[in-house]
C-alpha cells in the first residue's frame, strides 16, 4: 500500500461576478508552482511531477482544475449556457485562484492552452509571476479539425476527442500513461473540449502581445515536443523568436501532454526549465 | 465484383498483404471487434492512385479487393501515397507520420467521404490502420 503525498481541497472564488467552486491539488514545500492543465482534461496530468520527491523538495506545485474540468464543477445554470472558454474569463479565473491561495509570484507552468494563457499572463500580468514556463505553447493556432465534431448528439464527444488527440501523443509514450492521458479526455463534460479548443483555435490576441513580454523581469521558457501536431516545433518557434529573450528546448520524443503521456522523458525538460526560473519570488515593490 | 487487376505491381501486393494480415490481427482483437460492432462500412484506402476497399462486417474484414471500382459504394476513403503509409507503419514512425491526421496535416493524406462514419468509429479505425505496425520490442 502507498499513500501519495498529493493533497486535494476545494476553495470558492468569483469569476465574472459568479462564484466558482475550484478543486485544487498541491504537493511540496517551497516556491510556488502553479501548473494548468490542457484543454479537455485536468490536475491529474500533473500527478506524476507532484509526486517527485525531489522536485517538491524546493517547489509547492499546485493544479487545479479549471471551472467545467475535472472536480470543478460548471457554474450555476450551465445546462443552459454554451461553454465557450475566453482569454479573459481564462485570466480573470487563474487571478483569482493565485489571490485565493495567497500565491506569491509564483512561477506558472501551464500546457497546451494552458500553456497560451500564461504567455497572455507573461504579457497582461507579469508582475504576478516569477517566471513562466509554457509547454506546447505557441502565439495562434487556427483548428486544423471541425471543433463542433466534439459535440454533437450523434457521435460520443469525449470517446471522439480522445481518438483525435491520441494523434499528439508520441509512439515512445509508455503504454499505460497514454491510456491514462486519454482517459481524461474520454471523461471530459459534454462540450468541455469544443468550449476550450474555441479559445484555442479563435483567439489570436496574443501575436502582437509577445514582443511587450518583459523576459528579463519574468523569464519565459517554451518547451515543445516534436510529435505535437497541434502546436509544432516550428510554432514553438515562432513564438520564442517573438519574445525578446524567450529560451525553448524541443523533445524529440515526446508530445502534446509530456507530463502526463511520458513522465520520465518530460522530468528533466521540466526541472531544467525550473532552474531557468528564479530561485525565490522577489518581493513585490 | 471488383476487376481483378492486370498487372500487379510489388508495392500493390505487399499493400493487400498487408492489410490482409490488418484482417488476420484484427480477428485476434476482441477488443476491436467489440469497438467496431456497429461498423459496416466499405472504407477506400488510396495509395499513389492506386484503390483498395475493405469491407467491413461488424467490426470484421471480410474482403480486402484492389480496385479501381466506380460501382464499390465507400463511406469514406484515406488517400496517401506508399512512402507515408510506409512511414506510418514503421514502429515508431518519425513525427508527422505517426498518425493518420499527421499524414493530413503535412499533406500527404486526405481523408474524405462520410466524415461522420469515420468520427463514429474513429479510435476503431485508426487502431485497425495501426495494426500493421511492427510490434514496438522490434524497434526498441
Amino acid at each position: 500500500m502507498s499513500i501519495e503525498p498529493i493533497t486535494g481541497r476545494y476553495l470558492t472564488v468569483t469569476v465574472q461576478g459568479a462564484p466558482r467552486r475550484i478543486y485544487f491539488e498541491e504537493a511540496g514545500n517551497g516556491r510556488p508552482v502553479l501548473c494548468l492543465h490542457t484543454a479537455g482534461a485536468d490536475t491529474r496530468q500533473w500527478r506524476h511531477l507532484m509526486n517527485d520527491a525531489e522536485i517538491t523538495a524546493s517547489n509547492r506545485l499546485i493544479a487545479f482544475d479549471m471551472p467545467w474540468h475535472g472536480k470543478s464543477l460548471p457554474p450555476e445554470g450551465f445546462e443552459t449556457e454554451e461553454y465557450l472558454l475566453t482569454t479573459e474569463a481564462y485570466i480573470e479565473t487563474v487571478l483569482a485562484v493565485i489571490d485565493g491561495l495567497g500565491l506569491d509570484r509564483p512561477v506558472l507552468a501551464g500546457c497546451s492552452m494552458g500553456g497560451r494563457i500564461a504567455l497572455q499572463l507573461a504579457a497582461l500580468h507579469g508582475h504576478t509571476f516569477s517566471g513562466f514556463i509554457a509547454i506546447e505553447a505557441s502565439d495562434f493556432q487556427p483548428a486544423w479539425y471541425d471543433i463542433d465534431w466534439f459535440h454533437r448528439p450523434d457521435a460520443h464527444g469525449g470517446e471522439m476527442g480522445a481518438a483525435l488527440v491520441s494523434a499528439n501523443i508520441s509512439p515512445f509514450a509508455p503504454n499505460a500513461e497514454r491510456w491514462n492521458t486519454l482517459w481524461m479526455f474520454m471523461q471530459s463534460g459534454p462540450g468541455v473540449f469544443r468550449g476550450d479548443l474555441s479559445f484555442y483555435t479563435k483567439d489570436d490576441s496574443l501575436i502582437p502581445r509577445l514582443p511587450t513580454i518583459d523576459t528579463r523581469k519574468t523569464p519565459v521558457h517554451i518547451i515543445v515536443g516534436a510529435y505535437d501536431l497541434t502546436c509544432t516545433p516550428e510554432d514553438a518557434k515562432r513564438t520564442a523568436d517573438a519574445i525578446p529573450g524567450a529560451t525553448l528546448a524541443v523533445m524529440d520524443e515526446l508530445g502534446h501532454f509530456p507530463m502526463s503521456e511520458h513522465p520520465d522523458g518530460f522530468r528533466p525538460f521540466f526541472v531544467d526549465a525550473l532552474d531557468r526560473m528564479p530561485l525565490q519570488a522577489a518581493k513585490a515593490a | 465484383m471488383s476487376p481483378k487487376p492486370k498487372h500487379m505491381t510489388t508495392w500493390e501486393a505487399q499493400v493487400i498483404d498487408t492489410f490482409t494480415h490488418i484482417q488476420t490481427r484484427l480477428d485476434g482483437a476482441p477488443h476491436l471487434l467489440r469497438l467496431g460492432r456497429l461498423f459496416s462500412e466499405i472504407v477506400l484506402i488510396e495509395v499513389d492512385g492506386d484503390e483498395y476497399y475493405l469491407t467491413f462486417d461488424k467490426g470484421r474484414i471480410t474482403s480486402v479487393v484492389e480496385g479501381p471500382s466506380r460501382k464499390t459504394p465507400w463511406r469514406f476513403a484515406l488517400r496517401t501515397d506508399a512512402d507515408a503509409l510506409s512511414q506510418f507503419w514503421q514502429a515508431r514512425p518519425a513525427p508527422r507520420f505517426h498518425d493518420i491526421f499527421g499524414l493530413v496535416k503535412i499533406g500527404r493524406g486526405r481523408i474524405d467521404g462520410d466524415i461522420l462514419s469515420l468520427v463514429k468509429n474513429l479510435r476503431f479505425f485508426k487502431e485497425v490502420m495501426g495494426l500493421a505496425r511492427a510490434s514496438e520490442e522490434v524497434a526498441a
